[in-house]
């Protein structure tokens, strides 16, 4: 038994692809949870419109700055676009500063300095508290220097009401992309692999059928079992477990063929490399396992540190994931998504360019 | 008409390894030709450029009149490939596989009558796995057919088969030819190579050593019978040199290494005259040279092979 153990172990650590893979896997999921700050609120973003424009609103949007948690945007936008936003998800939190602000004969007469605004959604309770008190706690100290003020009417919130979602909600959907994902990536990585270990690809080649059939009927086929696996999903999501999708699942299973054909190309790029189908199936994990953490499936990539929160807007699953919580949550149509649909249509265009490229039958 | 195939000078190199190396040679239609030679020797590299699996580095390939590099896809249509190695479709059954593999055609045969020629109607809701090695082979010639082509190449047909399931299948490509279709194959087996093929070229290192019909290439040799001694002792080389009354000693000594009395035995080749066999023995009795065994072949491939190589067929 002993050679055999022994020869074992030889032929383990002479399929190195494998092994690696092996041992990537795991050690980048603990640099991946290392990377979450899951003790954090993360970041709030919120957009800034001064209408004041003087000396003391300016303090306020630096001291605004100073707060680690906020992160500001100044953007060229009126207040109904903004409230808009704010409504549909697509911003966090918005402050208007009044015109009266900085001004002490205007604040005189309308008996108080002129309440700032702040405006949010009712989506994240817990994030709301805490930047709803830091406002309040800034625009009362800046305006405790001058005149005594009462604190309650210097800020009033506008609480917009929004669906009810719950966590699960949220990490339905995005458990649908990964499901996809991970799916389209390996099977399809294993399944040419093993095809063409077996040179399976090879009595193909010596037939007339063109490359690009060969390409269309994978495809083809792996999109609609990834739209079979978006329905089961969504299914004991929905009615074993309480999840609520709002919008039409028409345009859900649209955006999974559109997200499934991308990782259906690339799972064809990392077959081009692979030696061998445990090797592709190594690699389709390592592929796959940053992209879940990184695009917000589970947690929101607020709470990843350094770049990395702009570093996952450029993964292939985060504008899945955007479209598919704009449409499934926010009962969105599905045209007003067409920043995420296009960056996944320039996902499906690279990707597939780069798989035609390195693909290889032999 | 244009022969089936027609090959010239074809050059394949790998960086600096050439693996075929100027080889021309043209299969006339309806005629089963092989190509015969040792593992290594570029047969399947040659096989796979035909089949437009490769390109040449030098060299135009025609097959049927049409050019394989600018026509590959129309050369594709109408011929018919069983690859050294290749496997099919696992989940799918023996039917459903030629049914699939038909399709990418714009001729095809019905998968059932494809089934009942290669003897595997019974086994058509079987999947590949639940077939012996010689069932395998023979559907991968049933897949071959389902084009209905008018050449067939065929890569080490037999390789691995037992000896009933090699002449089964010996059957079958004699009756794929009988039909009226091209069979271009390649082989390491010699006695595959006289039972089968019409013409042969003889292929080692890249190249073609020679081209004739079997019997051509047998009766091109100088010597027709080879002779196989025994001796109770080593002979001297003088003393072996009279007995080959000017045929050449093939193989002496250590060479042949083969049995226990390997140094005592000697390889020879006599010319074709009962003279020159008694003249031998004549010799030996004359010389009072202990004789242990003696065996007298007909020449076959394999010394003709030995003879333009100068090495015995390797695996």
């Amino acid at each position: 038994m002993f050679p055999l153990i022994f020869a074992n172990i030889k032929m383990m650590a002479r399929n190195r692809q494998a092994i690696f893979w092996a041992l990537f896997f795991p050690l980048m999921l603990v640099v991946v949870f290392g990377l979450f700050d899951f003790n954090g609120v993360g970041v709030a973003d919120v957009a800034v419109i001064d209408q004041s424009g003087g000396p003391r609103a300016e303090v306020f949007r630096d001291r605004l700055e100073a707060i680690e948690f906020l992160e500001l945007e100044y953007e060229d936008i009126s207040p109904a676009e903004a409230r808009e936003k704010v409504a549909d998800g697509n911003l966090g939190y918005l402050i208007i500063v009044p015109e009266l602000f900085d001004d002490p004969a205007g604040q005189a007469q309308a008996r108080g300095p002129g309440p700032v605004s702040l405006i949010y959604n009712t989506r994240n309770p817990d994030r709301n508290q805490l930047v709803d008190g830091a406002v309040r706690n800034l625009v009362s100290d800046i305006h405790s220097e001058g005149a005594p003020v009462v604190p309650s009417l210097l800020v009033t919130a506008d609480v917009i009401q929004v669906p009810e979602v719950d966590y699960f909600d949220n990490v339905l959907l995005g458990l649908l992309g990964l499901g996809i994902m991970t799916n389209s990536i390996i099977s399809i990585a294993v399944r040419i692999s093993t095809f063409r270990n077996q040179s399976i690809l090879k009595r193909l080649l010596v037939t007339p059928l063109s490359i690009w059939k060969f390409f269309a009927a994978e495809i083809t086929a792996h999109v609609l079992l990834a739209m079979v696996q978006a329905g089961i999903i969504l299914a004991v999501g929905v009615f074993v477990f309480g999840g609520k999708v709002h919008g039409n699942i028409l345009w859900v299973l649209a955006i999974t063929a559109l997200g499934a054909i991308v990782f259906l190309n690339i799972g064809f790029i990392l077959s081009a490399w692979a030696k061998s189908p445990a090797a592709a199936s190594g690699m389709g994990n390592a592929v796959a396992f940053p992209i879940m953490f990184l695009a917000g499936t589970f947690f929101s990539t607020a709470a990843l540190p350094w770049i990395l929160p702009q570093l996952s807007l450029a993964l292939p699953l985060t504008p899945m994931l955007g479209a598919l919580r704009d449409v499934a949550i926010d009962s969105e149509p599905i045209w007003d998504t067409w920043p995420y649909l296009a960056a996944l249509g320039g996902w499906v265009v690279a990707t597939g360019l780069a798989a035609i490229k390195v693909f290889k039958f032999g | 008409m244009e022969p089936a195939v027609q090959v010239e000078n074809l050059v394949k190199r790998f960086g600096s390894f050439t693996a075929v190396d100027g080889v021309s040679f043209g299969v006339e239609r309806g005629e089963v030709f092989g190509i015969l030679g040792p593992n290594g020797a570029g047969k399947t590299t040659t096989l796979e450029i035909i089949e437009s699996l490769q390109k040449p580095t030098e060299g135009r390939i025609s097959v049927l009149g049409l050019d394989v590099q600018s026509k590959a896809s129309e050369v594709k249509a109408r011929i018919g490939v069983q690859l050294q190695a290749s496997a099919y479709y696992g989940y799918l059954n023996l039917k459903e596989i030629l049914s699939l593999l038909g399709s990418f055609y714009p001729s095809k045969a019905s998968p059932e009558s494809l089934l009942d020629q290669v003897g595997l109607a019974d086994k058509a809701a079987s999947r590949i796995a639940e077939l012996s090695g010689g069932q395998q082979q023979r559907f991968a010639v049933a897949a071959s057919l389902v084009n209905n082509p008018e050449v067939v190449i065929l890569d080490e047909p037999t390789t691995g088969l037992d000896p009933q399931a090699r002449r089964n299948l010996w059957g079958l490509i004699r009756e794929v030819n009988q039909r009226g279709v091209t069979v271009l194959l390649t082989t390491h087996y010699m006695e595959e190579a006289e039972a089968l093929c019409g013409r042969l070229a003889i292929m080692d290192h890249g190249k073609i050593m020679a081209l004739d019909t079997p019997r051509n290439l047998i009766n091109g040799l100088e010597a027709s019978y080879t002779v196989k001694l025994t001796m109770e002792k080593p002979m001297t080389e003088s003393q072996l040199k009279s007995l080959n009354g000017g045929v050449e000693v093939v193989q002496s000594g250590e060479q042949t290494g083969e049995d226990a009395q390997a140094e005592n035995t000697y390889l020879l080749r006599l010319a074709n005259s009962p003279s020159a066999l008694k003249a031998m023995l004549d010799e030996i009795s004359k010389a009072g040279l202990g004789l242990e065994n003696l065996q007298v072949t007909p020449v076959t491939l394999e010394d003709v092979f030995l003879e333009l190589t100068g090495s015995e067929l390797r695996d």
